[in-house]
């Protein structure tokens, strides 16, 4: 064997561990889901198995549940996008501002993620149930009463929200200071040297010089929070009413607890569009705006 | 007037720090209250410190077998990172350094593919598991974690940044590729490794999905759906809920502070990247 060849048989025996576990546990599953999505396949009834063509599809479209998953999908987007962006920059700067103590603030902030979803969802819900909650506990005591954090419909999301936030804001505000300390520090001496106040510096400078950054967490925290789940099933399953039923959550009951995996295929697939669709859109409009 | 600023700047940035770190510390002190105390709390501190939670915790062998649990998280996160390390750095290896043909084109396949939802993944993964009969063993949770891209996509990264002249003269003097994976390859990449083998650990602990839809059997769980599962028949009893949350957080905890430098930078670093 010539050297090349020896050393093209080495490649492959190196790259084949990897690529035998990519193509059965990535590209198989993909080929799978699209069939699926196409047939009927419920497990419990398992003999009238079979193609449908497009009815799955049709029938998420004609299916109330799922446009109420779609809809509590879209209200937590619209809470976790911007309060995350804000918080998350409010934190960035502050901690870019400090001289002294930003590691230990920046090991604070960051810390709530090493949790996982159950141990949040178990302490959060600690923190908000209506008779016990240590909330509603010091709300009794200072005579403000008992507030329905996950019992009213109006409330729930905006509760989960607020855990998410302590749940998640530290990666992006690290994100967003890493990105903060990276602006090279002579375009704010030149401006300050022409006369530029702070507040100009902020608007032409800092948010500029920040954008792809800002760009990059506003997809990911849309994206993220299309797929929701974990923080409304340990908080609420989903009620009340189903209005904390994000569509991940609606998957995931059709295809592990109702077992038609035809249906939350079709479903994962829809999910995955409206996800794509959002991220090419937001991409997009930020780029084309200002700069 | 200015430092005066830049002070009052500093304390609040320390007590919003602190409004981050007070429901961890309040999870960890109320987890040893008695039960009357957890509800009716009269300090932050407890007036008397027991046991009783974490003695119960982990005494209900039967219907929450927690140390096994604990025990199944363990291994199953373990086995995964030390997969993903072997499978991804021999991949990369293969890739960036060996310049196997189609390489590039795996790994733009592997790129791609981290930007599908991993829901895409639940129902045929279910499907697949199920027809090699792995549903509620550990094997559904640590073969399919081995083919993330993320690895294999960093550890390349990484490798195209470092000089490959000491890899390329060994290989081309006729020495081994397993040898110069393990002697050159494997040493120079250490930090990245490191990086990774927190990285995947952490994401494997703390996995929900994966458990929640692949597991049946209640000694089968990890530790996250486990103590969601306890959590949802004893949830008004917080000492308990909170003396499980607090053991099923502690590894991490300990791992956070002794790694926080890497675990913080990567987190920026990978923000950044991608």
């Amino acid at each position: 064997m010539t050297y090349a060849t020896k050393r093209k048989v080495a490649g492959m025996v190196f790259l084949l561990p990897y690529l035998l576990s990519f193509c059965s546990f990535v590209i198989l599953p993909l080929i799978v889901a699209f069939v699926l999505a196409f047939c009927r396949y419920d497990l419990t009834a398992r003999g009238q198995a079979g193609f449908v063509g497009t009815k799955n599809f049709s029938d998420a479209f004609a299916d109330q549940y799922f446009w109420a998953a779609m809809g509590a999908t879209v209200r937590y987007a619209i809470l976790i996008v911007p309060a995350t962006l804000l918080t998350a920059l409010a934190l960035a700067l502050g901690m870019n501002a400090m001289v002294r103590g930003q590691r230990f603030v920046r090991a604070m902030v960051f810390l709530p993620g090493m949790l996982n979803v159950a141990v949040t969802g178990i302490l959060w819900q600690w923190f908000f149930n209506g008779q016990f909650g240590l909330f509603n506990f010091f709300l009794e005591k200072v005579g403000i009463g008992k507030v329905p954090w996950l019992s009213e419909k109006t409330m729930a999301m905006p509760s989960i929200t607020l855990m998410s936030l302590w749940w998640t804001v530290g990666g992006t505000s690290i994100v967003l200071l890493t990105a903060l300390q990276q602006i090279p520090v002579q375009l704010f001496e030149a401006a300050a040297l022409d006369g530029a106040d702070t507040n100009r510096l902020f608007k032409y400078i800092t948010i500029p010089m920040l954008k792809p950054v800002l760009t990059f967490t506003v997809v990911t925290t849309t994206i993220g929070g299309f797929q929701m789940f974990g923080q409304a099933f340990m908080l609420t399953r989903g009620g009340p009413e189903l209005s904390t039923r994000g569509l991940v959550q609606y998957i995931y009951e059709t295809a592990f607890n109702n077992y038609r995996l035809g249906y939350g295929a079709a479903m994962s697939w829809l999910l995955f569009i409206v996800i794509a669709t959002f991220a090419i859109i937001q991409f997009r409009v930020i780029r084309g705006k200002a700069i | 007037m200015k430092s005066f600023l830049s002070a009052a700047r500093e304390i609040t940035m320390r007590t919003l720090a602190l409004l981050f770190l007070a429901p961890i510390l309040l999870m960890f002190l109320t987890s040893f209250k008695p039960e009357s105390e957890v509800l009716n709390p009269s300090s932050v501190i407890p007036r008397t410190w027991t046991l009783a939670n974490y003695a119960q915790v982990l005494g209900w062998v039967e219907e929450a077998p927690f140390a096994r649990w604990f025990t199944n998280s363990l291994f199953v996160s373990t086995s995964v990172t030390l997969l993903v390390i072997a499978l991804s750095s021999m991949g990369a290896f293969a890739i960036s350094r060996l310049k196997v043909p189609g390489g590039n084109f795996v790994l733009g396949m592997v790129v791609a593919s981290m930007m599908l939802p991993t829901q895409l993944f639940l129902v045929p993964l279910y499907l697949i598991l199920s027809r090699l009969h792995w549903l509620d063993t550990p094997a559904a949770l640590i073969v399919p974690a081995t083919a993330g891209g993320f690895g294999i996509f960093m550890l390349s990264q990484f490798m195209r940044g470092m000089p490959e002249e000491i890899e390329e003269a060994a290989l081309i003097d006729g020495c081994s590729p397993w040898l110069v994976y393990l002697n050159i390859n494997i040493p120079l990449c250490a930090p990245a490794i490191s990086t990774l083998a927190i990285f995947v650990f952490i994401g494997s602990w703390n996995d929900f999905t994966g458990p929640l839809v692949f597991m049946d059997s209640v000694r089968n769980y990890t530790l996250p759906v486990g103590i969601a599962l306890y959590q949802s028949s004893y949830y008004t009893e917080y000492g308990l809920t909170l003396a499980t949350s607090v053991l099923a957080t502690f590894p991490l905890l300990i791992a956070f502070f002794l790694f926080q430098k890497q675990i913080v930078q990567s987190m920026a670093a990978t923000g950044l990247k991608d």
